[in-house]
């Protein structure tokens, strides 16, 4: 029985070792001169495929790669996950030798690991802090997306939609404003001032650090003095209303959600695309410039469009409480972090600048991007950053040809 | 609660029966009150079990467990890459943890009064504390930072940490409770102490041995956080396409192997949590899916496991 | 002890060879060194991630000191004005975990004691799966089960009820004072959900303690007139306390460490109330919570300063059990302990 075993054992090893050693090397790869391209429209939700037969010209780089021979890994926020999720199944009918990852682990994962270069892009929400700047060498942030931050509310009796400004928004949080029929929320609701019951509000925030947090505060921050004071904005920060007995943590956009719709009286803030896919009520805002404004793709532009030309020369801005008279409030952009001149394998640093270039001008993906609740680059900002990422090098040579 | 037997014998000599009734009654009691707890403990088992298989089952179809995921709004799509990477971590974690776990164990059982033996205990208990996040990290730190990207490997090396505390552990207990004669006999007729160990003592415990290491398997393949900082995630991995190209294109074994288990995974644990977070419902009934799955491939691994060594022992018994 | 030779009988014993070769076919030494380095193993590891935690949390340590881990009313956890405490979390764990284990510990032990004296056989196996396979739900399921039906329909009605019958007695009335939220978050649910799932471990490592006793503790302890239940209590139970008491450290272990299920669960609120009833954190939870997305250098330092300290609570734990265990085994006869 045993010696069964070990020659059994003996000859899968030798006959591994045989075949390793007996492989051939790789074969050059030839250069094929007509290529068939599978092209992949989204048409609602469903891609449309159609072939299209490309003969190279010198001067164009084929694709000679064999299918999904360039593996890119990227991680990071959360909050644009859904769409990066479709973005990186299109591309690989885009371009099939480019396999994309991305995961969502945290805007505070993608940083650390696009700073030990354990991944080849980021995605965050947060910005970078100098001392990030100088850890990572040559980092830099590119706006991708831009998404808005909702405050959903259950409250018993009340069927219209509620209406708040930053100032009710804080006294909530901070446990000033402790119930639903409190004067503030009164004047700003005047045709629901007899259904707001006398009942203590139960806030709910995120118990997890995240990019929703960080704009929801800064938004907090902005428009409302005493909330800058403290706490103060941030990922994480120490929530006032916890203190006074009424605050719970939630976690992630979904744990905020799930506590909003079973407890009644409640109130907590989501990404628009959660209010909107668990249909939850969400609230109007009173913006910088006293208008009530609701969330939606017009007001999302028109909150970007107020800070176009707000970009430092890192290229980021916070988009919170723009005085646009139809701008939602609470917005922020979402952004990419790439190595600008060390990347080390150039035909990654390649693929990966061509698939963002892709996702910022192909009318399809900023399509899916709409339909999944975000808004895309206006042209102004869409230029700035393709100006930036015709900048990336690698060994010193330009990466993007095109 | 029950008499010990000094006080039993303090009491007054009453009639003895009267007494024996009292502890009688006193037995029946208890005994019945084990096999109430015994009930009450697997209600919550059911209640879990027939909740997840309700809402799981309604999204499970065969392209469940044979396509890589799909975007919303597109038909099919399954969690194949999840499937194969919690089969590939789990191997790999119990590669790593179940000959080291084992052998620790004999060596702390054969020698538990030594500086080394107490250390070993010692550390077996604290690493079980260990929240499974710092594992994650520590496995970030030792192997993801240094090979420079994510990988099955430092996945499964940190479900190894968490699997090993549990491996040693059990194991040393069902060890120590091995007839003593067993092993005197087998070194008295000259063998010896591995073979002891291997044929002898091994073979004796392996029915809790086998516990320890299904508990140990159990927990691993249900863990996201560790797995947060080491296999990343991939929806791409399958291991078919991993064989097959590398074949066509005439890469070695070694090769073919290192793609294996050098590229980030997806888990099942991984998959669920990450879209029963996303807003949209039919993310979240694939979790539930993905949740039945995970269940029904620790039960199957359960009863094999089980029944082989029934088989196995039960043919050591005849002897 | 005299090996038997079984080769031929022409051979220099005294050549290194020879030497070699004996010791390679009894193979003790390699054997007892591979022993020892794979318990050393174990040992580096602890060490080794203790450094890593030690070292990353150095920053932490350094500003907060020990005003970090003192126990407060007004604990503030800020990571803006870098103003930490953590004695909520630490509340919050041992609160959560004890709570667990004296949940967990009888219903653990009843099951051992069911599946490993009274079952019939049939039923062992399929009921010895059960349990097991409550093991192996995943953690994340037991939170998301938690929110939807656990709470709501159990905890919530279970901790108004303890706030009316406990909530105004003297002294016990400070764990069940104010209210359960509606929601159900809470200590309460944390600790309920915490003792199901370590439930399985202490179960199944006690029923295989139990099962391994030879018989013949058994059979002495029937022939001198016991009933079943006082062998089991006065016999088996003393006789597998070692065994036992390692289920029960995997078992705590398991509570201390548990993120995913508790933080979906607790609320993940410092409220300065020591209440069960209302919601809390724990150290897991809120390293999990934020690690990921932390403020800043100082914010991952006080995290994992946070970790440090479940590292040493940990240690602590074990030093107690293996005090209490020396103890109690003074006391059993030696013939008894294996």
């Amino acid at each position: 029985m045993h010696h069964s075993k070990t020659t059994v054992l003996a000859l899968v090893l030798l006959a591994s070792v045989l075949l390793a050693a007996c492989a051939p090397a790789a074969q050059p790869v030839e250069i094929i001169k007509t290529v068939q391209v599978e092209v992949t429209k989204m048409v609602q939700g469903t891609p449309q495929v159609e072939v299209q037969v490309i003969t190279a010209t010198p001067e164009m780089k084929p694709t000679d790669l064999p299918a999904g021979s360039v593996t890119i890994n990227g991680a990071g926020a959360t909050f644009p996950l859904p769409v990066y999720t479709e973005w990186n199944y299109a591309f690989q009918y885009v371009d099939p030798a480019v396999v994309i990852n991305y995961q969502g682990i945290g805007s505070g994962g993608g940083k650390k690991g696009i700073i030990d270069r354990t991944i080849d892009y980021a995605g965050s929400d947060s910005l970078l802090k100098d001392e990030e700047y100088e850890k990572g060498g040559d980092l830099q942030m590119l706006p991708i997306l831009a998404g808005a931050v909702v405050p959903i509310y259950n409250i018993e009796g009340v069927t219209k939609t509620l209406t708040l400004d930053a100032n009710t928004l804080a006294g909530i949080y901070s446990g000033a404003i402790k119930n639903w029929n409190d004067e503030a929320i009164q004047a700003l609701n005047p045709e629901l001032a007899a259904q707001l019951p006398d009942k203590a509000i139960t806030a709910v925030h995120r118990s997890d650090g995240s990019g929703t947090t960080e704009i929801f505060t800064k938004f907090l921050a902005a428009a409302n003095e005493a909330w800058k004071a403290a706490p103060g904005a941030g990922s994480a920060i120490e929530w006032p209303v916890d203190k006074a007995g009424n605050g719970i943590g939630g976690k992630g956009n979904q744990g905020v959600a799930v506590n909003v719709l079973n407890t009644k009286n409640s109130i907590g803030y989501v990404e628009l695309s959660y209010a909107l896919a668990n249909k939850i009520a969400f609230a109007q805002m009173v913006n910088a410039s006293g208008q009530p404004v609701k969330a939606d793709a017009d007001s999302l532009a028109s909150a970007i469009a107020d800070f176009s030309s707000a970009f430092t020369d890192k290229l980021t801005t916070d988009i919170v409480n723009g005085s646009g008279a139809g701008s939602w409030p609470i917005a922020g952009y979402t952004y990419i972090i790439l190595h600008m001149n060390s990347m080390e394998d150039c035909l990654k640093a390649q693929k990966v600048v061509e698939y963002l270039k892709w996702a910022l001008t192909d009318p399809a993906a900023a399509g899916r991007a709409a339909d999944l609740g975000y808004t895309v680059l206006p042209s102004a900002v869409q230029e700035k950053v393709l100006a930036k990422l015709a900048e990336v090098t690698c060994n010193g040579q330009p990466v993007l040809t095109k | 609660m029950i008499t010990n037997q000094a006080s039993a014998n303090s009491l007054p000599l009453i009639r003895p029966e009267i007494n024996y009734s009292r502890r009688k009654l006193a037995n029946k009691l208890m005994l019945s009150f084990t096999g109430l707890l015994t009930l009450a403990a697997l209600a919550p088992l059911v209640w879990i079990i027939g909740f997840v298989a309700i809402k799981g089952s309604q999204t499970i179809t065969w392209a469940f467990f044979t396509q890589l995921p799909r975007p919303l709004g597109m038909a099919g799509g399954g969690v194949l890459n999840a499937i194969e990477g919690t089969l590939i971590l789990t191997i790999i974690a119990a590669f790593f943890a179940i000959p080291p776990g084992i052998l620790a164990a004999i060596y702390v059982a054969d020698h538990p009064n030594t500086p080394l033996g107490a250390s070993v205990r010692f550390s077996t208990d604290v690493l079980s504390g260990v929240p499974s996040i710092i594992v994650g990290l520590f496995g970030y730190a030792l192997v993801v930072k240094t090979q420079g990207h994510y990988s099955a490997l430092a996945g499964g090396l940190a479900l190894a940490i968490i699997m090993f505390p549990i491996i040693v552990r059990t194991t040393e207990e069902m060890i120590k409770l091995t007839p003593r004669n067993l092993r005197e006999g087998s070194l008295a007729l000259g063998a010896p102490e591995w073979k002891t160990y291997l044929s002898v003592i091994l073979p004796a415990a392996i029915k809790g041995i086998i516990t320890g290491i299904l508990l140990a398997v159990a927990r691993a393949s249900g863990e996201t956080a560790p797995l947060l900082f080491t296999a990343l995630g991939n929806e791409r991995y399958e291991i078919g396409q991993i064989i097959s190209s590398g074949i066509r294109s005439r890469q070695g074994v070694w090769s073919i192997f290192n793609r294996i288990i050098e590229q980030p995974v997806d888990s099942l644990p991984l998959t669920l949590f990450k879209y029963s977070q996303q807003p949209y419902p039919e993310r979240v009934n694939q979790a539930w899916a993905a949740a039945l799955v995970l269940i029904g491939i620790i039960l199957a691994l359960n009863i094999i496991a089980r029944l082989w060594v029934n088989y196995s022992s039960s043919n050591l018994k005849g002897k | 002890m005299q090996p038997i030779q079984m080769r031929a009988v022409s051979l220099n014993t005294s050549s290194l060879s020879y030497k070699i070769r004996k010791q390679l076919r009894y193979g003790d030494k390699p054997w007892s060194g591979l022993l020892i380095g794979m318990a050393g193993l174990v040992v580096l590891l602890m060490f080794a991630i203790g450094l890593l935690i030690w070292n990353g949390s150095a920053e932490a340590r350094l500003q907060a000191g020990l005003a970090f881990i003192l126990p407060t009313l007004d604990a503030s956890w800020n990571p803006i004005t870098e103003n930490y405490q953590a004695w909520p979390f630490i509340y919050g764990t041992l609160a959560t975990s004890i709570s667990a284990l004296a949940i967990a510990l009888p219903i653990s032990l009843g099951i051992a004691v069911f599946l490993s004296e009274l079952c019939p056989e049939w039923l062992r196996q399929p009921l010895g799966w059960m349990v097991e396979l409550l093991a192996a739900i995943p953690s994340v399921i037991y939170g998301l089960w938690g929110i939807y039906i656990f709470l709501p329909q159990i905890v919530a009605p279970l901790g108004s009820l303890m706030s009316e019958v406990f909530g105004s007695l003297p002294a016990l009335g400070l764990l069940f004072s104010g209210s359960i939220p509606e929601s159900g978050q809470s200590r309460l649910a944390a600790a309920l959900i915490l003792s199901i799932m370590i439930t399985p471990t202490i179960a199944a490592v006690t029923r295989d303690v139990l099962l391994a006793i030879s018989s013949s503790q058994r059979e002495a302890a029937f022939a001198l007139g016991s009933t079943q239940w006082e062998t089991i209590w006065q016999v088996l139970l003393p006789y597998g306390l070692s065994g036992i008491l390692g289920a029960v450290i995997l078992g705590l272990g398991r509570a201390l460490g548990e993120t995913m299920a508790v933080t979906m669960v607790i609320g993940n609120s410092i409220e300065g109330s020591a209440s069960l009833l209302r919601p809390g954190y724990t150290m897991s939870s809120v390293i999990a919570n934020e690690f990921a997305e932390a403020y800043n250098a100082m914010h991952t330092s006080a995290l994992i300063y946070v970790s440090v300290i479940l590292f040493i609570l940990s240690v602590l734990i074990n030093i107690l059990a293996r005090l209490m265990v020396w103890r109690v085994a003074r006391q059993t006869p030696q013939e008894a302990r294996a």
